[in-house]
């Protein structure tokens, strides 16, 4: 269908290139830089190509560009394989290339680009998601050998541990208790109807095609009803040098309200990381490794007040109106008080509830006076301790309690 | 000429290159980089949807209006909202007719059949089916206008049509468009889209435009006000944009406020105008302190 010979214009900038080879190619690099690129994409540019033979360097990226690229994060990649591919050829031609830092001087070599942290990597251990594990888990502490229902046991009892005296495996079994507990999550009245007979709309449509049955006699009026949603979540978790501790434990809970409540879920220590698309990964393990190596500035310091204003003037701001909000922090804060309260005022205007977990609250005596924290305080419904898998489980309790009572 | 080739497959040839669509685009008054010209044109010429993001108030919209009024063929909008249905978006049956039928049939005891009730006289034609089944010389430019406002439902009702340009109601059958109509999406990215919806749609993200093009576009857009009024206020605004606002400036604000500025008879950039014009350009009243602070910084030295 499409030619691949070279066109006949001579004032074609790339003469005599096999246009579908050339697009071939370059998808094949865009690929390994972790971009998804589909047949249609190629397919795409390579008729962009035909209809349009590139005269420029600048023709040719807008004409490659607006075929491959499929959403705004992928600019970038993009970029830089460009610059990478056709740096020698003419790059002063391009200001696109030029005005994005990554584009010209830290350009990968020649030989092509380098790849980015491989998500393949062997750690040469064994799958962790095997039944042996759970068994030789359970056979660790085996007391009682003739109690069959022996994972739930196991689990509550380690649910009351600190974060700090668990392993790896411990918190992975934890995070999937606690995902089963995510299962009545508030809702909202959705926008979409859905016929039913405690409606209390008219449905025509439904009316009519019951008509049918009655000889087109409308004898039965149907209606319908507005259909419940899942209201939106919002957490926020702190992964600073103060809440190391708990920031694994923390991961896990994000991936459970991520996955069973559709949550949009950041950490942030100096800046803001959306972790949604790495913690729902299939894999729970590999989903909290994908997530600490997304975050780049973890174990450093804490600017709580910035990264709150930052989530609100992004584009993800929109997701908060009448969300439920959980932030997860000790509340110590490098930015002023002021700012925090500034901040977390905005956030109250926009979120349905605002729950803040703390791992010190449950500390005997415990008052919220670090700065920070006091300042966000009286824009919080709750403020919750969260030092076990126990006490979070009792947040996420805490939240589907106002199933019924608000609505609104 | 730059451009000369015409699309070879689905090519409309509406336009003849991308050089063609910027000089008719600036006829109509509207300015484009090279990039949106370049996206434009190939989503005409592949015959491709096209996706537009980018930040509020960069003239996405605009884009596809313009459009139309370049191609001067109609423009047909859906403003996407949740809740949005087949029935709002598509087709509905015009069910108080369908009964008024049958009642109608009932007095002159005529027997009534399926095949009576669900004819086109009883179907009511919603914004898609009325862009596939339009009837002109040209396709109508289709404009679904802030798609990640609607649920993701209605991301999957419109797979059909973006993927074939064909409706179907299971009553009356399939309906293909003679001329694939163009189709414009906008997005303000408040939601994920899916990337069944992505992978049908050729995508293009709209940069704020560079001082000297928002000056031209401001030239065009408010003839009356003096050009160093403009060169100001555009630098203005580029100054404005890097401060650490809840919601920067985009080009719709700044043509309102280069407006009031001109509507009070302003020539060039004075405090005074400033402070008393400043609602039309910071929309919250944190920003307005924030500018406020830093108009000193801004403005200059005044008049």
């Amino acid at each position: 269908m499409i030619s691949a010979s070279p066109s006949r214009e001579p004032a074609a900038f790339l003469p005599g290139v096999d246009r579908a080879a050339l697009a071939v190619a370059f998808a094949d690099r865009l690929r390994r830089r972790g971009m998804p690129v589909g047949l249609t994409a190629v397919q795409d540019v390579v008729r962009a190509l035909e209809a349009d033979p590139p005269t420029s360097l600048s023709r040719l990226y807008w004409a490659a560009r607006i075929g491959f690229v499929r959403r705004h994060a992928e600019i970038e990649i993009f970029d830089e394989v460009f610059a990478a591919v056709f740096r020698g050829v003419a790059v002063a031609a391009d200001p696109n290339a030029r005005r994005r830092p990554g584009g010209g001087g830290g350009a990968p070599s020649p030989t092509g680009p380098r790849l980015p942290a491989p998500s393949r990597e062997d750690r040469g251990a064994l799958p962790w998601a095997t039944l042996p594990q759970v068994v030789a888990g359970a056979a660790d502490s085996a007391a009682s050998p003739a109690v069959p229902e022996r994972l739930p046991g196991d689990v509550s009892g380690l649910a009351d541990v600190p974060f700090e005296h668990l392993d790896g495996r411990s918190m992975e079994l934890l995070g999937e208790w606690l995902r089963a507990a995510v299962a009545a999550w508030p809702v909202r009245r959705g926008r979409r109807f859905a016929v039913g007979p405690r409606g209390r709309r008219p449905a025509l449509r439904a009316t009519l095609a019951r008509s049918r049955r009655t000889g087109w006699e409308p004898f039965h009026l149907m209606r319908e009803r507005p259909l419940d949603r899942p209201r939106r979540t919002v957490m926020l978790c702190d992964v600073s040098q103060s809440m190391q501790a708990e920031a694994t434990a923390y991961l896990h809970m994000m991936r459970a309200l991520a996955l069973v409540a559709g949550a949009e879920v950041f950490a942030f220590a100096t800046s803001l990381t959306r972790l949604t698309p790495a913690l729902t990964h299939r894999s729970a393990a590999d989903a909290v490794d994908h997530a600490t190596a997304k975050v780049a500035d973890r174990f450093g310091g804490t600017r709580i007040a910035a990264n709150v204003h930052t989530l609100l003037a992004s584009h993800h701001g929109g997701t908060l109106r009448g969300a439920i909000v959980i932030i997860g922090s000790d509340g110590w804060d490098s930015d002023p008080p002021d700012a925090l309260a500034a901040a977390m005022a905005r956030l109250r205007r926009r979120a349905n509830r605002v729950i803040w977990m703390n791992p010190r609250a449950s500390a005997p005596g415990f008052e919220p006076s670090a700065g920070g924290m006091a300042a966000a305080l009286p824009y919080c419904d709750e403020l919750l301790p969260a030092d076990t898998f126990a006490s979070l489980r009792r947040v996420i309790d805490a939240i589907a309690r106002t199933r019924s009572s608000s609505t609104g | 000429m730059e451009g000369t080739g015409t699309g070879t497959g689905t090519g409309t040839g509406l336009v003849t290159g991308t050089a063609d669509i910027t000089r008719r685009l600036d006829d109509v008054g509207y300015l484009v980089d090279e990039g949106t010209a370049s996206a434009l044109f190939l989503a005409l010429t592949l015959g491709r949807p096209l996706l537009l993001e980018g930040e509020p108030g960069v003239g996405k919209t605009t884009a596809a209006k313009a459009l139309a009024r370049a191609l001067s063929t109609p423009l047909i909008r859906l403003q996407c909202y949740e809740g949005l249905t087949a029935g709002e978006a598509l087709y509905e049956w015009n069910h108080q007719r369908q009964l008024l039928a049958i009642r109608l049939a009932e007095s002159r005891h005529d027997r009534l059949r399926d095949a009576d009730l669900f004819t086109e006289e009883f179907l009511q034609e919603r914004p898609i089916l009325r862009a596939i089944r339009h009837e002109g010389p040209l396709p109508p430019v289709l404009l679904i206008d802030e798609i990640d406002r609607a649920d993701d439902e209605f991301e999957a009702l419109l797979f059909e049509f973006l993927g074939e340009a064909a409706i179907t109601i299971p009553e009356l059958g399939t309906f293909a468009a003679r001329r694939p109509p163009v189709v414009v999406l906008t997005s303000n990215r408040s939601r994920d889209l899916h990337d069944a919806l992505r992978r049908r749609c050729l995508y293009h993200w709209i940069d704020f435009p560079s001082p000297a093009r928002a000056a031209e576009i401001l030239r065009r857009s408010v003839p009356a006000a003096a050009e160093p009024l403009i060169r100001s206020a555009t630098d203005f605004v580029g100054r404005v944009r890097g401060l650490d606002l809840d919601k920067a400036p985009g080009m719709a604000e700044t043509i309102d406020w280069v407006s009031a500025l001109s509507a009070l008879g302003a020539t060039g950039l004075v405090r005074q105008d400033v402070v008393r014009t400043l609602s039309a350009l910071a929309k919250t009243p944190d920003d307005r302190r924030t500018i406020g602070d830093a108009l000193d910084g801004l403005v200059g030295t005044g008049p």
